[in-house]
Protein backbone atom coordinates (compact mmCIF):
# COMPACT_ATOMS: atom_id res chain seq x y z
CA UNK A 1 0.00 0.00 0.00
CA UNK A 2 1.47 3.52 -1.08
CA UNK A 3 1.05 6.26 1.31
CA UNK A 4 -1.42 7.88 -1.53
CA UNK A 5 -3.75 4.93 -0.95
CA UNK A 6 -3.71 5.10 2.47
CA UNK A 7 -7.13 5.88 4.43
CA UNK A 8 -7.35 8.93 6.94
CA UNK A 9 -7.27 6.75 9.70
CA UNK A 10 -4.46 4.90 8.82
CA UNK A 11 -2.30 8.38 7.88
CA UNK A 12 -4.02 9.66 11.38
CA UNK A 13 -3.09 6.41 12.55
CA UNK A 14 1.11 6.20 11.81
CA UNK A 15 0.85 10.59 12.93
CA UNK A 16 -0.32 9.64 15.87
CA UNK A 17 2.05 6.78 16.59
CA UNK A 18 5.24 8.57 15.70
CA UNK A 19 4.41 10.89 18.37
CA UNK A 20 3.54 8.43 21.04
CA UNK A 21 0.41 9.85 21.48
CA UNK A 22 -1.94 6.60 21.40
CA UNK A 23 -1.15 5.23 24.47
CA UNK A 24 0.91 7.65 26.16
CA UNK A 25 3.30 6.50 29.03
CA UNK A 26 2.73 7.34 32.78
CA UNK A 27 4.97 9.63 33.13
CA UNK A 28 4.85 11.63 30.01
CA UNK A 29 1.76 13.72 29.76
CA UNK A 30 3.72 16.61 31.34
CA UNK A 31 6.04 16.54 28.19
CA UNK A 32 3.16 15.67 25.45
CA UNK A 33 1.57 19.05 27.30
CA UNK A 34 4.33 20.96 26.90
CA UNK A 35 4.71 20.00 23.10
CA UNK A 36 1.56 20.41 22.29
CA UNK A 37 1.50 23.53 23.74
CA UNK A 38 4.42 24.87 21.57
CA UNK A 39 2.48 23.90 18.60
CA UNK A 40 -0.23 25.68 19.40
CA UNK A 41 2.20 28.67 20.06
CA UNK A 42 3.86 28.30 16.18
CA UNK A 43 0.22 28.26 14.95
CA UNK A 44 -1.06 31.14 16.94
CA UNK A 45 1.73 33.20 15.40
CA UNK A 46 1.48 32.04 12.19
CA UNK A 47 -2.18 33.43 12.52
CA UNK A 48 -1.24 37.12 14.09
CA UNK A 49 1.65 37.35 11.56
CA UNK A 50 -1.47 37.02 8.56
CA UNK A 51 -3.48 38.94 10.60
CA UNK A 52 -6.71 38.13 8.86
CA UNK A 53 -8.59 34.94 10.78
CA UNK A 54 -9.66 36.41 14.13
CA UNK A 55 -12.01 33.37 14.69
CA UNK A 56 -9.11 30.52 14.52
CA UNK A 57 -6.87 33.00 16.38
CA UNK A 58 -8.75 33.15 19.34
CA UNK A 59 -9.90 29.56 19.16
CA UNK A 60 -6.00 28.88 19.15
CA UNK A 61 -5.45 31.20 21.74
CA UNK A 62 -8.06 29.60 24.08
CA UNK A 63 -6.67 26.22 23.15
CA UNK A 64 -2.90 27.57 24.40
CA UNK A 65 -4.47 29.16 28.02
CA UNK A 66 -5.79 25.81 28.50
CA UNK A 67 -2.75 23.96 27.99
CA UNK A 68 -0.96 26.54 30.22
CA UNK A 69 -2.68 26.00 32.94
CA UNK A 70 -2.70 21.51 32.30
CA UNK A 71 1.06 22.36 32.01
CA UNK A 72 1.14 24.57 35.29
CA UNK A 73 -0.95 21.98 37.35
CA UNK A 74 0.57 19.00 35.91
CA UNK A 75 4.04 20.00 36.89
CA UNK A 76 3.22 20.38 40.35
CA UNK A 77 2.18 16.95 40.78
CA UNK B 1 -26.78 -15.16 27.56
CA UNK B 2 -23.38 -16.28 29.10
CA UNK B 3 -20.24 -13.96 28.69
CA UNK B 4 -18.85 -16.01 26.20
CA UNK B 5 -21.77 -16.02 24.22
CA UNK B 6 -21.67 -12.34 24.43
CA UNK B 7 -17.96 -11.76 24.05
CA UNK B 8 -18.10 -14.13 20.68
CA UNK B 9 -20.93 -11.66 19.25
CA UNK B 10 -18.14 -8.53 19.60
CA UNK B 11 -16.83 -9.05 16.10
CA UNK B 12 -20.07 -9.44 14.46
CA UNK B 13 -21.62 -6.43 15.72
CA UNK B 14 -19.03 -4.13 15.93
CA UNK B 15 -18.84 -1.11 17.96
CA UNK B 16 -19.94 -3.21 21.40
CA UNK B 17 -23.47 -2.53 22.68
CA UNK B 18 -24.13 -2.09 26.24
CA UNK B 19 -23.42 -4.64 28.69
CA UNK B 20 -21.09 -6.86 26.24
CA UNK B 21 -18.25 -8.55 27.78
CA UNK B 22 -15.07 -7.28 26.02
CA UNK B 23 -11.28 -7.83 26.51
CA UNK B 24 -8.80 -5.43 26.16
CA UNK B 25 -4.41 -4.93 26.64
CA UNK B 26 -3.30 -3.35 29.54
CA UNK B 27 -0.20 -3.04 31.22
CA UNK B 28 -1.21 -6.32 33.30
CA UNK B 29 -1.78 -8.21 30.43
CA UNK B 30 -5.39 -8.89 29.22
CA UNK B 31 -8.49 -7.71 31.12
CA UNK B 32 -11.91 -8.26 30.51
CA UNK B 33 -14.86 -5.74 31.67
CA UNK B 34 -18.33 -5.15 30.75
CA UNK B 35 -19.47 -1.90 28.60
CA UNK B 36 -21.57 0.66 30.21
CA UNK B 37 -21.27 3.00 27.44
CA UNK B 38 -19.78 3.87 24.56
CA UNK B 39 -18.52 7.42 23.82
CA UNK B 40 -16.90 9.42 21.67
CA UNK B 41 -13.77 11.74 22.06
CA UNK B 42 -12.59 14.08 20.24
CA UNK B 43 -10.48 11.89 18.06
CA UNK B 44 -11.86 7.82 18.88
CA UNK B 45 -14.48 6.07 20.71
CA UNK B 46 -14.02 5.41 24.48
CA UNK B 47 -15.42 2.46 26.22
CA UNK B 48 -17.05 2.84 29.84
CA UNK B 49 -17.17 -0.19 31.72
CA UNK B 50 -19.33 -0.56 34.65
CA UNK B 51 -16.59 -0.20 37.00
CA UNK B 52 -16.00 3.13 35.58
CA UNK B 53 -12.37 2.68 34.03
CA UNK B 54 -12.77 4.02 30.13
CA UNK B 55 -10.72 2.49 27.33
CA UNK B 56 -9.85 3.45 24.38
CA UNK B 57 -11.30 1.61 21.43
CA UNK B 58 -8.09 0.61 19.74
CA UNK B 59 -7.07 -1.52 22.95
CA UNK B 60 -9.81 -3.81 22.93
CA UNK B 61 -9.56 -7.02 21.15
CA UNK B 62 -11.27 -7.81 18.21
CA UNK B 63 -11.42 -4.02 17.40
CA UNK B 64 -11.97 -2.47 13.27
CA UNK B 65 -8.49 -2.31 12.08
CA UNK B 66 -8.25 1.12 11.66
CA UNK B 67 -10.20 2.02 13.72
CA UNK B 68 -12.61 4.75 12.74
CA UNK B 69 -11.55 8.18 14.22
CA UNK B 70 -13.18 11.74 13.70
CA UNK B 71 -11.06 14.38 11.67
CA UNK B 72 -10.19 17.48 13.58
CA UNK B 73 -12.37 19.87 11.35
CA UNK B 74 -15.70 17.40 12.82
CA UNK B 75 -14.67 18.51 16.29
CA UNK B 76 -16.96 21.81 16.65
CA UNK B 77 -15.68 24.74 19.01
CA UNK B 78 -18.22 24.42 21.53
CA UNK B 79 -17.29 20.38 22.10
CA UNK B 80 -13.93 21.35 22.26
CA UNK B 81 -14.45 23.89 24.77
CA UNK B 82 -16.50 21.57 27.00
CA UNK B 83 -13.53 19.47 27.06
CA UNK B 84 -11.14 21.30 27.35
CA UNK B 85 -13.33 22.95 30.51
CA UNK B 86 -13.81 19.37 32.12
CA UNK B 87 -10.07 19.36 31.73
CA UNK B 88 -9.09 22.05 33.66
CA UNK B 89 -11.44 21.39 36.18
CA UNK B 90 -10.37 17.94 36.57
CA UNK B 91 -6.85 18.83 37.01
CA UNK B 92 -7.58 21.23 39.58
CA UNK B 93 -9.40 18.98 41.45
CA UNK B 94 -5.93 17.05 41.50
CA UNK B 95 -6.96 14.18 39.63
CA UNK B 96 -3.38 12.10 38.19
CA UNK B 97 -3.17 11.05 34.55
CA UNK B 98 -1.14 8.49 35.55
CA UNK B 99 -4.04 6.67 36.99
CA UNK B 100 -4.78 3.85 34.43
CA UNK B 101 -7.98 3.90 32.42
CA UNK B 102 -9.14 6.60 34.45
CA UNK B 103 -11.16 9.25 32.52
CA UNK B 104 -9.06 12.42 33.10
CA UNK B 105 -6.07 10.25 31.70
CA UNK B 106 -8.56 9.03 28.71
CA UNK B 107 -9.38 12.80 27.89
CA UNK B 108 -6.43 14.34 27.89
CA UNK B 109 -4.80 11.87 25.59
CA UNK B 110 -7.64 12.25 23.28
CA UNK B 111 -6.86 15.65 23.76
CA UNK B 112 -3.18 15.98 23.37
CA UNK B 113 -3.31 14.00 20.28
CA UNK B 114 -6.46 15.76 18.63
CA UNK B 115 -3.89 19.06 19.11
CA UNK B 116 -1.44 17.28 17.59
CA UNK B 117 -3.70 16.41 14.39
CA UNK B 118 -4.98 19.73 14.08
CA UNK B 119 -1.91 21.78 14.83
CA UNK B 120 0.93 20.47 14.60
CA UNK B 121 1.48 17.93 11.82
CA UNK B 122 -1.66 19.14 9.36
CA UNK B 123 -0.65 22.44 9.54
CA UNK B 124 -3.97 23.29 7.41
CA UNK B 125 -4.16 27.10 6.33
CA UNK B 126 -6.72 29.07 8.09
CA UNK B 127 -10.36 28.06 6.54
CA UNK B 128 -12.05 31.37 5.59
CA UNK B 129 -15.80 29.94 4.91
CA UNK B 130 -18.15 31.36 6.92
CA UNK B 131 -18.90 28.05 9.06
CA UNK B 132 -15.44 27.35 9.75
CA UNK B 133 -14.86 26.59 13.73
CA UNK B 134 -18.73 27.69 14.32
CA UNK B 135 -20.52 25.21 17.28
Amino acid sequence: MTSQNKSDEDTAWDLLSEAGLIDIPDDAFPKRVTEAKRAVMERLDELIELSSHPRECDSAAYSLATLKKLEITLKQK
Amino acid sequence: MTAAAKHSDLSANWPSSESQVITFSSKEGPLTGVVKEIRWGLVWRDFILEDGRVIPEHRIVGHPNPPVWRKPEEISQSEREECERRLVSMADAGLDPRNDEQPFRAELNQYLAYTYLRYKQAKPKPDTSENADVA
